[in-house]
Parts: structure tokens; sequence; C-alpha cells
């Protein structure tokens, strides 16, 4: 028997293949910080993948680095060392390695990152971004849908709700960048997101009615802490639209024939 | 081309308990029985060429093992009697005593159908998507006559529909093409697509109390041709074709043949390994399957060398891989139904949510390409398999 390719690695190199335009435009623009912020978080999340394999016989996989690019981008700003360590760690073990790898867990690990450090340490300013890293993300999803390993139902359906609260003026253009970046470095996990065609799209268009919920109503809080909460909350509720869009299915197709 | 030797062989999985009808050694015609099944002594199996019998090799309990024929010329044909009229019981008697009975396939399950079973729907496969795979409409060529008395034929051994799925606009369904019960399906052309367990599980899903039988187009022609002269046709069409080859090619050989003997002189230098059925779900073998209809020829690897005992560590602990959900799964499975949550209730031996889905209806060869485009460790046909047993079990206890 011959061998295809789209294995867990091969999706976890395609969806980092993707990130790059994403993470050069960052790195181009943030400098050293961004590059030693970066390092932090690949080496933090490299111990505790190899922590696990040594331990619990869990090949390491290249998810990691995903995940410590999302961190790395999004964590909120002088942290010092040992809260990253911390967040990066809790993120990785118990958002990721825990239920048994990449592939097998709930929440994207950096969803789980960012939430601990932005529930436990609230004072820490969230990063802004400058306009060429917010373009960028436009060609990391383009290149994520042509590889079909990003929900093409999850990115489609939050730009739609997206595109519609902006016209309508619901949506204030200085958070598209934050929700932009975050839909594509969070919420466009393949893995976290929901799994059925019909569900994707519920999931995207809810993270995009999240974004323009808290935009109206929550005062004070930065572009990036509304993305990632909206995040959090829309990962979350991704079984609950598969189970709905499992229903659906299985009702229409009781329907014609009949029988059961 | 009919090869010296031919053998029939029990299926893949599951057992068939067979009583031997003639001694090793014996001469028989082409189309005479030469075994019967044990609980169900009407279903006989039948010598696919005139030939003397070389070896019947049993396994405990009367398992099938195989049964070798050695090619005699001037054997002549067994003529299966046909008495008068066409009714139900009297096609039944037909088809299971003339060796036309294996050529169904049940779902659920895969098996063979009992003697006395009525399904609620059989699919006749005129399309075959798989790689390599001929076209069964090629092989229909000429024969369209007798396809439309074997379509009429099954119509006797069901209430529900008999659907045709073909790929193409025009099909040869026979003379009597107004027939209430017979319904056309178009599939696509591209792979899982016109597999019969994607058709049968968008369009008529098999359950336990509803079993569905599918049956390739040009076994149904072979119907027709025996309640027409009573003798099995002699040959059917496969296409031989691999990687390992000089070239492919289509022959028309008999049932059982004998994988050497269609490659002989044909395959490049090097080791290779003869499989029967297609490069996703073929299996390595000597005589071609009771319904496969494909020869693949791959080269065989150099073999591996040993690798060191932590990745192989590693590695095993994986087993099974976790399923990430992409296009390329989605496609697998023909976009049709949600595939990530099947495969994954598959991987995690989640019964009742893969029947809820639909795996009732599916068989290995429909997860083979999921199977290849994941990787190709076999895990999802495999946990299909035991999935299917276990239920089998429990449905029959």
């Amino acid at each position: 028997m011959t061998k295809g390719l789209w294995d867990r690695e091969t999706v976890a190199l395609m969806l980092l293949a993707a990130y790059m335009p994403l993470a050069l435009t960052w790195l181009w623009f943030g400098g050293t910080d961004a590059l030693a912020r970066l390092l932090l978080a690949l080496v933090v999340s490299g111990i505790w993948h190899l922590v696990f394999m040594l331990a619990r016989a869990q090949p390491p996989s290249l998810a990691g680095a995903i995940a410590a690019l999302g961190v790395a981008m999004l964590a909120p700003e002088d942290l010092g060392l040992l809260r990253m360590v911390l967040g990066v760690s809790f993120g990785a073990v118990m958002g990721e390695l825990v239920f048994g790898g990449w592939g097998r867990n709930v929440v994207n690990p950096a969803t789980v990152t960012l939430s601990f450090l932005g529930f436990g340490f609230p004072a820490f300013p969230w990063p802004g971004f400058v306009e060429p890293v917010a373009w960028a993300a436009i060609p990391a999803a383009l290149i994520g849908l042509a590889f079909g390993v990003m929900p093409a139902g999850v990115i489609l359906g939050a730009v739609l709700v997206g595109v519609t609260a902006s016209l309508a003026g619901l949506l204030p253009a200085v958070l598209v960048p934050a929700a932009g970046i975050v839909l594509v470095l969070l919420v466009a996990c393949p893995v976290a997101s929901a799994a059925t065609e019909l569900a994707r799209w519920l999931n995207g268009a809810f993270y995009g009615a999240l974004m323009v919920i808290f935009a109206i109503s929550w005062d004070g809080a930065a572009p990036v802490q509304m993305a990632v909460s909206a995040a959090l909350l829309a990962s979350l509720a991704a079984p609950l639209f598969d189970e709905i869009a499992i229903g659906l299915w299985l009702a229409r197709r009781r329907r014609p024939h009949g029988r059961s | 081309m009919i090869t010296e030797e031919a053998g029939l062989t029990g299926p893949a999985h599951g057992e068939l308990r067979v009583t031997p009808l003639v001694e090793e050694g014996a001469q028989v015609a082409h189309g005479a029985p030469v075994a019967c099944l044990r609980h169900a002594p009407e279903i006989c199996l039948t010598a696919p060429m005139a030939a003397t019998v070389g070896a019947i090799r049993l396994g405990p309990g009367r398992r099938m093992g195989e049964i070798v024929f050695f090619r005699e010329s001037g054997g002549g044909r067994h003529e299966h009697a046909l008495d008068g009229a066409l009714s139900e019981a009297s096609l039944r008697r037909l088809m299971q005593g003339a060796g036309l009975w294996p050529l169904l396939q049940r779902r659920p399950f895969g098996n063979m159908p009992a003697p006395g079973e009525r399904p609620a729907a059989i699919f006749v496969m005129g399309s075959d998507t798989r790689p390599f795979a001929p076209d069964p409409e090629v092989a229909l060529n000429g024969s369209e006559r007798v396809f439309g008395e074997g379509l009429d034929a099954l119509c006797h051994l069901t209430d529900g529909p008999v659907i045709v799925c073909h790929s193409r606009a025009e099909l040869p369904l026979g003379t009597k093409r107004a027939h209430e019960q017979v319904k056309t399906l178009r599939c696509g052309p591209r792979h899982p697509q016109g597999l019969a367990g994607m058709r049968i599980h968008s369009a008529f899903p098999a359950e336990l109390d509803a079993p569905v039988w599918d049956i390739h187009a040009e076994d149904v022609a072979a119907i027709g041709a025996l309640l027409e002269t009573g003798l099995v046709p002699e040959t059917r069409l496969i296409h031989v074709a691999g990687s390992a080859l000089r070239e492919s090619r289509f022959v028309r050989t008999q049932p059982g043949a004998d994988l050497r003997g269609l490659t002989y002189g044909e395959v490049l230098p090097g080791p290779h390994m003869l499989m029967t059925g297609s490069p996703l779900d073929g299996r390595e073998a000597h005589w071609l399957g009771t319904r496969d209809r494909q020869v693949t020829v791959m080269p065989r690897g150099p073999r591996r060398r040993g690798r060191h005992w932590f990745i192989e560590a590693l590695t095993g602990s994986a087993m099974p891989r976790p399923i990430i959900p992409t296009s390329a799964l989605t496609h697998a499975f023909g976009g049709g139904l949600p595939a990530a949550p099947l495969a994954r209730a598959l991987a995690a031996g989640d019964d009742e949510t893969a029947m809820k889905l639909g795996a009732l209806s599916l068989l290995e060869e429909d997860v083979a390409l999921a199977d290849y485009v994941l990787g190709g460790h076999g895990t999802l046909a495999g946990a299909l398999r035991r999935m299917l047993d276990r239920t089998e079990t429990e449905f029959a206890a």
C-alpha cells in the first residue's frame, strides 16, 4: 500500500508555511524584541514537548511552533521572563499535551496561554499591530485555504459577519486588524474549530458576532483582548455547533428515505 | 485469456465454511458445483473453467482455504437447469446453484447474503472509480440485452428499488428500461464517488434490519445470460495494472484466475507484489478475488532497515494517529458526509456515533481512500471492520 501525505505533521508544516508571511512581517517590524519573545516561547514550548515525549511517549509536533508564534505575537507586553514562561507552560501542558498532543486537544494551546495571561495579569498592556502586519494576515489565510489546512467556513463566516457589521457601522475600524490576526492565528485552527461544514460557518460567524458585541459593550478593553476572548468563547462553543450541524444533517437525511 | 490454473478462495475477512462436493483429481466442467456452504447447502461454489481439481485446502472447521484447478481443454460447460417461468424461488435456486450468489455483497457487514434474505434495495454498480479500475460500461459492451434481463430478474429479489449507478449519460438499460422498480443514479467521475458504499450511504442507507445489496453490472449481465442459456459466462473483464508492470492491459479472464499467469512476462525486474483489488484496498493474493476486477502489481520497496528503537517506540505509541480535519479528509469521503466526526468516532471505537453517521453502509473499501490520505496506516479500515464485527455479534445475539 502506498502512502498519502496528509498526516498530522504535514498539516502542521502546511499551517506553519501559511503563517510565514504573517510571522516574517511581524518580525521585520518588531525587531529583536519580537525575536526574543518568539525564541522564548519556542524554547519553553519545545521543552514541554520534550518532557512529554520522554515521560509519556508522545511524539513532539511542529504544532508547538505554531502555538509559540501565536503566543509571541499576541501576549501582553512587558510581562517579564517568569510570567511568560508560566503562561506558555500552562497553555502547552494544560491546553494540548495532557490530552495526548496536537489533534486531540479541545482548545488551541495559544488561546489557553493568552487567556491565562490576560486573566492572570490584567495590568499589562496588550500589544498593538502596525498596518503591514495586519495586511499580512490575508496572504496567510489564502495560503491556508488553498492547501485546505485552514477551515474555509470559519474564515469566510467570520469575514462575512465582519464585513456586514463594518458596513452597518457596528465594528470600529480600530478592531479590524487585531480581529483579523486572531482569526487567522487562533480561530482558524483546524483542530480546535468545528469539524463539519455548517458548524464551521456558524463557528466563524459566532466569532464575528462576539467581536461586534464586545465592540459595542466592552468599554476599556484593548482590541487584542477582545479578539482573544472572542476566540476562546468561539472555540469552546465549537462542539455545540458540531452537534447542531450533525443533528440537522441527520434530520435532513431521514426525511427523503422515510425510514427509521 | 484463460490462465492455466485458477483458484477459489474465501472472502478477505470473515469465514466461509464449505462442504466439498468433488474429490481431488476429479474432472469438472466449467460451472459445475465443486463445493457448497456448510450451513446453506443450496449455495454452491462452481468451477471457474473446465479443469481437474488440483487441491482442496480447508482450514479447521472446514473453513474455506482454497480450491485449486488445473485447466483441461475440452472439459465442456455445465448447463444449469432452467425450470420454466421466472419466479423468485426459481431465480434464487438458479443463482445459488450456479455460483452467482457470492457475487452479491450485503451491507451492513459486507458478507454474502443469506439464501432467503430480501434486501431493502439492490445497487447495481455500473461505475467504478477506484484507481486503475476497468470501466463497467466497457465490460457491458455487447451484453446490453442480457444486462436488461438481469436487471429484470433482480427486481424479483426485492420489494425496494433496484438502483443502477452509472457515471455516463447513456447507459445500456436493455430493452425493458421502463420497469418501475429500476432507478438510475448518476455519480461523479472522481474516486470515492463511484464506490457502492458512498452511493448507498447517500441514496439508501443500509440498516441492521434493512440490508442493502450491491452487485457489479457485469455480474448482472451474467445473471441475464444464465437465465437465457443456462450457462455461466466464462470470463470477466479485468484490468491488470500497477507501477511494476511494463504496460497495463485489459484482459477477459476467468474468475479466480492465477495472478502470476496474468502478469507473466509483463513484470519489470525486481521484487514486486501481486494484489487482487485496487492499489488502495487490494490485498496480496495468489488468485483473483471473488468480486475483484483488478490486479495491481506494485514494486516491493527495499526491505526497511530496522529503525532506532526510540523512534519505533514513539511511532508505535502514537497509534492511532490523531485525525486533523482538513479538506483532504472531507474529499476522501466524497464530501457528502461529516467526515471528521465519522473518522474520529471510528478511531475512538464509538460504535453508536459511527452507526448514527452511517457507518453501517460502509465497508473497508470505502474508507481506504481516507486511510491513504491520512498517511496510509490502515487504521480506519481496521477500526471499521472491528466496529462492524462487534455490531454483528451484538445483533446476532
